[in-house]
């Protein structure tokens, strides 16, 4: 959507959308993005939100390997599953630290972008 | 004035993307319905919501659909129609597919099966050339392919000599060899190439030009078959072997260079007995010029040219294409103004250009006086991996070169796409250089000045400042405002395969 955001006493024109945790901004003749997920991550340590439990296609592709089973504990980078999209493979990995609740794919599935393929459930704040 | 009643009442468009969009304006204004002959991964784009009727080919793959003779001639006859337009690339030069529409009793909208066949092949093209007296470059296009006989030929010509496959196209089975140490392998290389790309491993060679221009002549036969040229459009910005940026006319030829290349254009397309639109391209070093080819259908840069003539080739097309056009020779076609085309990719430019997929966002093409814009997809619509990146094109029009360079500068500045990355900022690096600024680039420009991935610049403090105005007003307030949040700013690609 278009915007005007006050900066010093004087509006600054924008255009800006936030799409699946990432801000899209385009203002003075320039586009660019922020991830808003590190940004929450940095608010974390406020007490605020946290990082995403479910594990979505980043493209369209066919799932050629799921490494763990629910229920597994998984660690923050862990690699749980692979993809393959345009000849090439893809590691999928957590972004959280916790147990893998569900896995909505098969191996040899065709999954389209954005798709939910792994639920995890965080462990419990500490 | 003639009035202008179409014959055809519903035309199939064997294409996608913009072009599919471009087609189906034309037919709207001649008041001829249309039948989209699409893949199943392009159920969400612009083409799809405009054609009066859609039909599904087959699945994403090309060779399972755009490219499949068969299914598209089914798709057409089975849509109504009485004509195909194959729009450029896929099937659009594609002999077969020529005839094979001409067979199914439906009017292929382009040149004869034949026009195709002889001038759209390379070696049989130069050829004809070559019987014409019209200037090649120096080369070899025989039949005799044994490797000792080739670089022989090489050693004739003199390096360095290029090396390409005669059935081919895009740059593969294409080989540079610049000393005859490396003759050998790289023409046996070449010959796997093309034998395993285009099922033939017949390979010519030719002098590699170092310093060439990419020039090409718009040429037009109608319906009577007299052959003229809009005029040309230079080319040179091409990142291996492709296109980015194309204007008109070229800032490189004198009134006698122009005059010469649009006769020698003309010539060959009158031997080849050349109907509708198609381009003669050229190469032009030292103020000598070269036939390179001729393609025969519609240009992706066609635009520039209409721009500067104010004409509407897809419209003549169709026109010529029922027998109906012809060009009248009262009317004095002079070019007027300057004319830039850019070619929107998605892409990344801070990555070297690796492709950028997935669901595209907000999209704002700024309107204004002398810009026009050609494009596929609109926010919601999906790019997906399956098809080229081209998403759109950026087209200027303004009194002179360096003003259309300006207004085409700002036009990208203030153009929004969301969702995908584009090569917008690489565009705009592009049209700022001083050999471009000064139009003396050649062929080898982008690998000289380019060759690298952008450099993505940081943000500034004032950017930053307007992301977090932005993010709270998006969010509704919802945000915190005590304290500033501090966004990690992280380079697009990574932010994108995050969790990879």
């Amino acid at each position: 959507m278009e915007l005007k955001v006050k900066i010093d006493g004087v509006d600054q024109k924008a255009e800006a959308q936030l799409m699946k945790g990432t801000l899209w901004v385009h203002a003075n003749g320039r586009t660019f993005t922020i991830d808003t997920a590190s940004g929450r991550k940095s608010r974390k340590k406020a007490g605020g939100g946290g990082s995403s439990d479910t594990i979505s296609a980043p493209m369209p592709g066919k799932v050629t390997k799921i490494l763990l089973t629910p229920g597994s504990a998984v660690k923050v980078g862990q690699p749980v599953l692979v993809m393959e999209a345009m000849k090439m493979e893809y590691t999928l990995k957590s972004e959280i630290e916790g147990t893998i609740d569900s896995i909505s794919c098969a191996v040899g599935d065709q999954v389209v972008l954005g798709k939910a393929l792994v639920k995890s459930k965080p462990s419990a704040e500490k | 004035m003639k009035n202008v009643t179409a014959k055809f009442t519903r035309i199939a468009i064997a294409n996608r993307g913009e072009v599919a969009v471009r087609i189906i304006k034309a037919c709207e204004e001649l008041g001829i319905e249309t039948v989209l002959l699409h893949s199943e991964a392009d159920i969400n784009s612009r083409a799809y919501r405009m054609a009066t009727k859609t039909i599904c080919i087959g699945p994403a793959a090309t060779a399972e659909s755009y490219l499949n003779i068969q299914a598209n001639i089914n798709g057409a006859l089975a849509g109504g129609a009485q004509a195909v337009h194959p729009g450029f690339g896929f099937l659009s030069e594609n002999a077969d597919f020529a005839e094979a529409v001409t067979k199914a009793g439906l009017i292929f909208i382009g040149p004869s099966a034949d026009s195709i066949r002889s001038l759209g092949d390379k070696v049989h093209c130069k050829e004809l050339a070559k019987k014409a007296g019209l200037p090649l470059v120096p080369g070899y296009q025989g039949e005799h392919q044994d490797v000792p006989h080739l670089i022989e030929q090489a050693e004739k010509i003199g390096y360095p000599v290029i090396v390409k496959a005669a059935a081919g196209g895009g740059g593969r089975g294409m080989k540079l060899i610049t000393n005859s140490a490396d003759a050998r392998e790289l023409i046996e290389s070449a010959q796997r190439e093309a034998q395993s790309a285009f099922g033939s491993p017949k390979v010519f060679l030719e002098k590699y030009l170092d310093r060439a221009k990419h020039i090409e002549f718009q040429i037009f036969g109608d319906s009577s078959g007299q052959v003229i040229h809009f005029f040309d459009r230079e080319c040179s910005v091409q990142r291996r072997h492709q296109k980015i940026i194309e204007e008109a006319t070229s800032p490189s030829l004198t009134d006698d260079l122009r005059r010469r290349m649009g006769e020698a254009a003309c010539a060959i397309a009158t031997i080849g007995k050349y109907k509708g639109a198609g381009t003669v391209e050229f190469l032009l070093q030292d103020g000598e010029f070269y036939l390179l080819e001729v393609n025969t259908r519609l240009q992706v840069e066609h635009p520039v040219t209409e721009e500067v003539l104010g004409v509407d080739l897809v419209k003549m097309q169709i026109l010529t294409a029922q027998g109906d056009f012809l060009h009248d020779p009262k009317q004095v076609r002079v070019p007027r103004g300057h004319s830039i085309e850019c070619r929107i990719y998605a892409e990344n430019p801070y990555m070297g250009g690796v492709p950028s997929t997935g669901l595209l966002g907000h999209v704002h093409w700024p309107e204004g006086p002398g810009r026009r814009y050609e494009y596929g997809f609109d926010e919601g619509d999906t790019i997906t991996p399956f098809y080229d990146p081209m998403i759109a094109k950026v087209i200027v029009w303004d009194e002179n070169r360096p003003r259309a360079i300006q207004k085409m500068i700002r036009v990208l500045k203030d153009s929004v796409v969301f969702g995908v990355h584009t090569n917008i900022p690489y565009l705009i690096e592009i049209l700022s250089h001083k050999e471009f600024v000064m139009g003396t680039m050649t062929t080898r420009f982008i690998e000289t000045y380019f060759a690298d991935a952008l450099k993505e610049p940081e943000l500034t403090d004032l950017e930053k400042k307007i992301a977090d105005g932005a993010l709270l007003q998006l969010r509704g307030g919802q945000m915190s405002s005590t304290g500033s949040a501090e966004f990690m700013t992280v380079s697009p690609w990574t932010s994108y395969w995050r969790g990879i």
